[in-house]
């Protein structure tokens, strides 16, 4: 019955009610969108054959339409202001984290507000990050919607594994306000592999390595049957192609015997004519380069050696991710190349020393999430019914809450696979107590303070009970885009409160980058920090309570033993004022001991009460 | 959809301290092709909201399973055992003194490459005990000897803890 089946043109087969889905890559440089075609996924160019558009938007005067890309890109210096340039690394920031990070930079700010999302004034009015997102993205939704010649079903935009909630949170606003129904916010390092793993069908542990032009990322996923588990993620978000220039330029300089410093102009004229250089690097094996009056010329090895320690940075960070996942290098199955950074041929022999096998290039690394995301895409809409592929994404940084003593109690630590719910009891810390503040905290640092603060709500209503009664209930919810949101209960009379943590305190990436290095760096200093703390904590409670004790019950003790238990006492009391955690635990452990007796008198006292009718609690209020 | 299944019935394998980690992560991976969010992107906000449900008490039974540590406790809490509640019974001077001598041995290292090689002998043996009381904690839950598991379960994770903080120490060595 050959002659019945007749298939599209250009199709493998018959095809049922297929739906439209789009994989988007917002770059902070360059974004694409990618369409399933056929067997295949590919990446749509504008009409004059271009698949990158500039992630650049301006703004005119009385024109609703924003100008987005190359035109905008081509308008960028002339017209600073109103043209908006990488406005993906505003995404849930402040406006004065944006212009501490981002010390020249043009724009005028409206909402300097912290509450508020940071708006720029343009000459068509006040525009968000977020909103100049949405424009781009209706750019991209808008090529593929022409290509397919029909509506959009819905969009997978990628997003760096570092983002936090916050950024996660504008980037899926930014993709509804363009009017797209986002499927999943898929981590860019997943996408890549997911990429590469679909069409070679391997199986085993994948290394995402991707240097982009100002942040390095790299995860490490396990490929078992069609299922994508992230096992850990990391990098460095302050290193990428921008620092390779650098230290050419720095290096130009210096052999040009040029000590004056230079003017901005003639400093991007050099950035400009090292990038060149450095790209024909690639094909070539050395490159005549000139500055002012001085020619040279750039050979490999002397560019190797030149970036050598930008590429142990990159080379320590994938070591602690390896860390991480519990893997060592023989794990290691495939090696994927991300980003236009990697095509420098020192860049890949260094990976592929590293890891001990060539890294996979085939696909253009510039185009490479945006293809896995069009995967993705087309299965989440349902396209693939047969096909079990799944992601399964992990949260980048601890969540926790403040406790006692400002210490962050972890709940969900780094590189848990999402979506995940945990839960954690708490207790109330003063008799009668009857509110408890949740401060909710993301980081790697043992103390409230070296942490970012994410949202802090109140849960009211407890019941007075006795310190140490009430059973507080703090559930962590983050789903499968990584956002989270918070629940507080009092187990015994139900009384709750909750939380969305909410887009406006949000994280930079440089913030979480440098909280984990001074994670790393203060680990031992924060091991001792705890200790002293909940050694203070312990001591302190001790005390306290024995205060009450000796209040109600010393005529237990004969003068010798009251003595002693004072000596004891006094000795804990001026430890306390010191930085001797293990003195202090040493006092503890004594005044325990002192008292180990007197605590069981009092026991056998409130025993003997209870036996003749009287209530213990009524023993504990006198 | 499993809420009130046992960890150990999520994955239709006996509830026992020996588990084959391998067959428990396939499973996990086919369950989670079932039930995870992804499933129903198209779907209903109810139907969302089950998928996170179930996705997520699936990830906190395999990452329970898959760790002795956490398997352990889970096992002692079925038999109504609470590891939080530490009785002084649980913890044998003999095994606080082994504790503060290794945690003597480890402050005492030299912080440079030296360091590195007995830290690393370090690990080894303190690994080979770690072993040797899960097995013992095997032994003594196979044969409802709860108060004996307890005690094993607090040794496994003394050991536990004296890994982790080798590996912290170690990163910061190394300065990655």
């Amino acid at each position: 019955m050959a002659l019945l089946q007749i298939s599209e043109p250009g199709g493998k087969g018959p095809k049922v009610s297929r739906k439209f889905a789009v994989g988007i890559d917002l770059g902070t440089t360059n974004s694409l969108v990618a369409v399933p075609c056929g067997d295949s996924v590919e990446t749509l160019p504008d009409d004059q054959g271009q698949d990158l558009l500039p992630s650049v938007v301006r703004y005119l005067d009385g024109e609703t339409q924003p100008q987005v890309g190359y035109l905008a890109l081509a308008n960028a210096i002339s017209d600073p202001l109103n043209t908006v340039i990488s406005a993906k690394r505003f995404l849930g920031k402040r406006v004065a984290e944006i212009v501490e990070a981002n010390p020249f930079i043009p724009y005028q700010f409206i909402n300097t507000d912290d509450k508020e999302i940071p708006a720029i004034d343009t000459a068509a009015g006040p525009r968000t990050p977020l909103e100049v997102s949405a424009d781009i993205l209706r750019v991209l939704a808008s090529r593929a919607e022409k290509f397919l010649n029909g509506s959009l079903d819905g969009a997978v935009i990628t997003v760096p594994a570092y983002f936090n909630d916050a950024q996660r949170q504008q980037t899926r606003d930014a993709a509804r306000l363009a009017g797209l129904k986002v499927l999943r916010l898929l981590n860019e390092p997943t996408a890549a592999a997911v990429a590469y793993g679909l069409d070679s069908k391997d199986e085993g542990n994948v290394v995402v390595y991707d240097l982009g032009g100002g942040t390095f990322d790299v995860s490490i996923l396990s490929l078992q049957r069609g299922v994508f588990q992230v096992l850990a993620t990391g990098g460095d978000t302050s290193l990428g192609g921008d620092d390779f220039d650098n230290v050419l330029a720095n290096w130009v300089i210096k052999q040009s015997g040029n000590k004056d410093p230079l003017e901005p102009a003639a400093r991007s004229e050099l950035l400009a004519a090292v990038r060149d250089a450095r790209h024909a690097l690639t094909d070539s094996a050395s490159v005549a380069l000139h500055f002012d009056k001085w020619q040279g010329t750039l050979d490999r090895d002397t560019f190797a050696e030149l970036v050598n320690e930008l590429n142990d940075r990159t080379l320590n960070a994938c070591r602690r991710v390896l860390r991480d996942a519990g893997l060592k290098v023989g794990d290691i199955d495939n090696v994927v190349l991300v980003g236009g950074a990697t095509r420098m041929p020192v860049v890949r022999h260094r990976v592929a020393d590293f890891f001990q096998r060539q890294p996979l290039a085939d696909i253009d690394p510039d185009k490479v999430v945006a293809i896995g995301a069009g995967i993705q895409a087309d299965v989440l809409v349902g396209n693939k019914p047969g096909d079990s592929f799944l992601l399964l994404d992990v949260n980048p940084l601890s969540l926790g809450i403040e406790t006692v003593g400002e210490l962050v109690e972890k709940i969900i630590p780094r590189n848990t696979t999402i979506p995940v719910a945990k839960a954690q009891e708490f207790t109330t810390f003063k008799d009668g107590q009857t509110a408890m503040l949740i401060h909710v905290v993301q980081g790697e640092r043992e103390l409230v303070s070296d942490c970012r603060s994410l949202a802090r709500f109140e849960l009211r209503g407890i019941p007075p009970m006795t310190a140490g009664a009430a059973k507080i209930r703090v559930t962590f919810q983050v789903d499968a885009d990584g956002l989270l949101s918070v629940n507080a209960t009092e187990v015994s009379t139900g009384t709750t409160a909750e939380i969305q943590v909410k887009p406006s305190y949000g994280l930079s990436s440089n913030v979480i980058e440098e909280m984990l290095k001074a994670s790393q760096r203060y680990a031992e200093e924060d091991m001792k920090a705890r200790a002293l703390n909940e050694a203070r904590i312990e001591a302190q409670q001790i005390l306290d309570a024995l205060v009450g004790a000796l209040i109600s019950d010393s005529n237990l003790l004969t003068e010798d033993e009251l003595d002693r238990i004072k000596t004891a006492t006094g000795k804990l009391e001026t430890a306390l004022q010191t930085q001797d955690s293990r003195q202090i635990q040493e006092l503890t452990a004594k005044l325990n001991a002192e008292t180990a007796e007197f605590a069981t008198r009092r026991m056998d006292k409130e025993i003997v009460r209870a036996l003749r009718g009287e209530a213990i609690s009524s023993v504990h209020d006198s | 959809m499993f809420s009130d299944k046992s960890f150990f019935e999520v994955f239709s394998i006996a509830a026992r301290f020996e588990v084959d980690l391998i067959a428990l992560a396939d499973r996990y991976r086919n369950l989670q092709v079932q039930v995870h969010p992804d499933r129903v992107a198209d779907g209903t906000e109810q139907q969302k909201l089950q998928a996170i449900q179930a996705a997520s008490y699936l990830n906190e039974a395999y990452e329970t399973l898959s760790s002795p540590q956490r398997r352990a406790a889970y096992l002692l809490q079925l038999r109504g055992v609470d590891v939080n509640r530490v009785d002084q019974s649980d913890l044998s001077p003999a095994l606080l003194l082994e504790q503060i001598e290794l945690r003597e041995r480890l402050e005492g290292l030299p912080r440079d490459e030296s360091g590195l090689t007995q830290m690393e002998q370090l690990r080894v043996s303190i690994e080979e005990r770690h072993l040797e009381s899960q097995e013992q904690f095997a032994h003594n839950i196979e044969h409802e000897n709860l108060a004996n598991a307890k005690k094993r379960y607090y040794e496994m994770q003394y050991f536990a803890k004296l890994i982790a903080e080798i590996d912290s120490l170690e990163e910061v060595l190394l300065g990655y």
